[in-house]
Parts: C-alpha cells; sequence; structure tokens
C-alpha cells in the first residue's frame, strides 16, 4: 500500500483511549530528573505546582498502532515527538488520551524510501478541557 | 533553590543565546526519571543490558531528553511558558555521558509576542543527538 492508501484506510479515526491519574510524585520526580529547579513544578506546596510542559508525553496508549497496521517494528525507529501545549497538567487531574493516524507521508533519499508515520494523541482532563496534543515520528526505513 | 531573574519580552535580542546548561544523565538520575515515568526498560536503566541489546550504553529516554531541553529554557526564562516543543532524536544520547543543553532565539514575533528557540542537546565529542524547536511566551 502507498502512504496515501494507508492514511486513507487508517487515518482519521481514534483508535485507542487511554485513563490515567495524575499524581504529584510522577510530576516532581520527572520535573527534578530533567533538570527542573522552579517550585511551580518540583514543589507539591508550590500554589501553581503543575507537571512540565512535555510530561503528557510520557503517556502512551494501549497499542502503538491500528489493529492490523501493515509495517514491520522490527525496521521502525523513533523520529522525534512533538507537543502543543493547551494548559497545564496538575496533580489530581484525570488524564484521557485519544490516539490517532494524523498522517502517513513518504520521502526517499540515497538510503531509499522511509515512511513516516504520525501517531497523534489528544490529552484532555476530567472537565473536557483540552490539555495538549502530542504528535510521535514513526518511521519505517526500506519502505516499499 | 535560588532562580535567574525573570525575563520580559522587551529585554530578549534575536540570536541570543541561552546559558549552556552541563546536563545530568547519570544512571541515578535516569531511574528517578524511569521510576516517574513507569518506563523500567533494561535499556534506560542498566548498561550491560542495553550493551547486550546492541546500544553503546544505557540511553536516556527521548522525552527525557526533550524535558531537558525545556528545562534549559526555563534555567534562561524561569516565567517562559512553553507553547510547543518539536524535537529530533538523531542518535541515541547515552546514560553517564557528560551533555551540554543550548540555545539560540531564531524568532521574536512583536505582533504575538513568540519568541522561538532553536535547542540542541550536545555530547562530548560535539555531535547533536537531540534537536529541537520550541516556541514560548514570557
Amino acid at each position: 500500500m502507498t502512504a496515501a492508501e494507508l492514511l486513507a484506510e487508517y487515518g482519521d479515526h481514534v483508535f485507542d483511549e487511554i485513563d490515567l491519574d495524575i499524581e504529584a510524585d510522577s510530576l516532581v520526580g520527572f520535573a527534578t530528573a530533567c533538570g527542573e529547579t522552579h517550585p511551580r513544578f518540583v514543589d507539591p506546596d508550590d500554589a501553581d505546582f503543575q507537571g512540565v510542559p512535555n510530561y503528557l508525553t510520557r503517556i502512551h496508549g494501549t497499542r502503538t498502532l491500528p489493529k492490523g497496521f501493515p509495517v514491520d517494528m522490527e525496521r521502525c525507529f523513533d523520529a522525534g515527538k512533538s507537543i502543543e501545549v493547551h494548559q497545564p497538567v496538575r496533580p489530581g487531574d484525570h488524564v484521557t488520551g485519544r490516539s490517532e493516524i494524523h498522517d502517513i507521508y513518504e520521502k526517499s533519499g540515497r538510503s531509499g524510501t522511509m515512511l513516516f508515520i504520525v501517531h497523534r494523541m489528544n490529552f484532555y482532563n476530567q472537565r473536557g478541557d483540552a490539555l495538549a496534543t502530542v504528535d510521535w515520528r514513526l518511521v519505517q526505513r526500506e519502505f516499499d | 533553590m535560588s532562580q535567574p531573574a525573570e525575563k520580559r519580552f522587551e529585554d530578549v535580542e534575536f540570536g541570543e543565546d541561552l546559558p549552556e546548561v552541563d546536563v545530568d544523565v547519570r544512571l541515578e538520575t535516569g531511574k528517578v526519571f524511569a521510576h516517574a515515568t513507569l518506563n523500567l526498560a533494561p535499556r534506560v536503566t542498566d548498561h550491560e543490558a542495553a550493551k547486550a541489546a546492541g546500544l553503546p550504553g544505557a540511553i536516556v529516554p527521548g522525552i527525557m531528553s526533550q524535558g531537558i531541553l525545556v528545562a534549559a529554557i526555563h534555567a534562561w526564562a524561569p516565567n517562559a511558558r512553553v507553547l510547543n516543543v518539536d524535537t529530533i532524536f538523531r542518535a541515541p544520547l547515552i546514560v553517564d555521558s557528560k551533555p551540554v543543553a543550548k540555545g539560540v532565539v531564531t524568532d521574536i514575533d512583536d505582533e504575538t509576542k513568540v519568541i522561538e528557540v532553536d535547542l540542541t542537546l550536545q555530547n562530548e565529542k560535539g555531535e547533536t543527538p537531540v534537536v529541537g524547536t520550541a516556541k514560548i511566551t514570557l
């Protein structure tokens, strides 16, 4: 299948959903390991205590790709991750993450053709407020 | 811990370098991250297990590298609000190496007050296994 055919078949629908309760210890551990020192990230007693901007990137769904998606994970690597932050995540939040295939495209170069799969997770809190959008670029080498 | 002074939009200059940050990616620190994220995979917590899997050593998780770059922004501007950050993982960053986080202001939008910063993690060999871009407001 071509990238366009894959996108037409697997894109544009939520294929996985996961829920997670946000705990202060996890927020502090993530922040301190990354070198944050500001009280709003490392002190649960701070009035504005919150997760670091990319905290929600740690949450994965129950599956990486939709059921039946034809990809050889042995030839795949993680090419990068982006996060758009809509509002801070805070302890006590009950977060829902919904996964979809946002984009699929090919790139060709000297080493052959690679398939880029953009896995998107949209995160919401218990009030339904959008918290963040995380795009994970998964690349399969030697795509044909 | 004392914080650097808050940054004002008016004080930021195009091409301004962020202060370089010596990054802590010791195994102990990686384990703190691993427990916080419930990612206890041996490839991030155990050098020997990582080598057995064909890696040069235990690797720093990509999202920890991303968090380190975000922390470098806050080390420069503690009041920065990160709107988005995009990172590319070019090569593994090895646990117990001594990387440096660097950044430079690459765009300032006077209308929206959004500042763009290019970010890199550089290892001892001068290689940049992780690069990124962030948009922030102050």
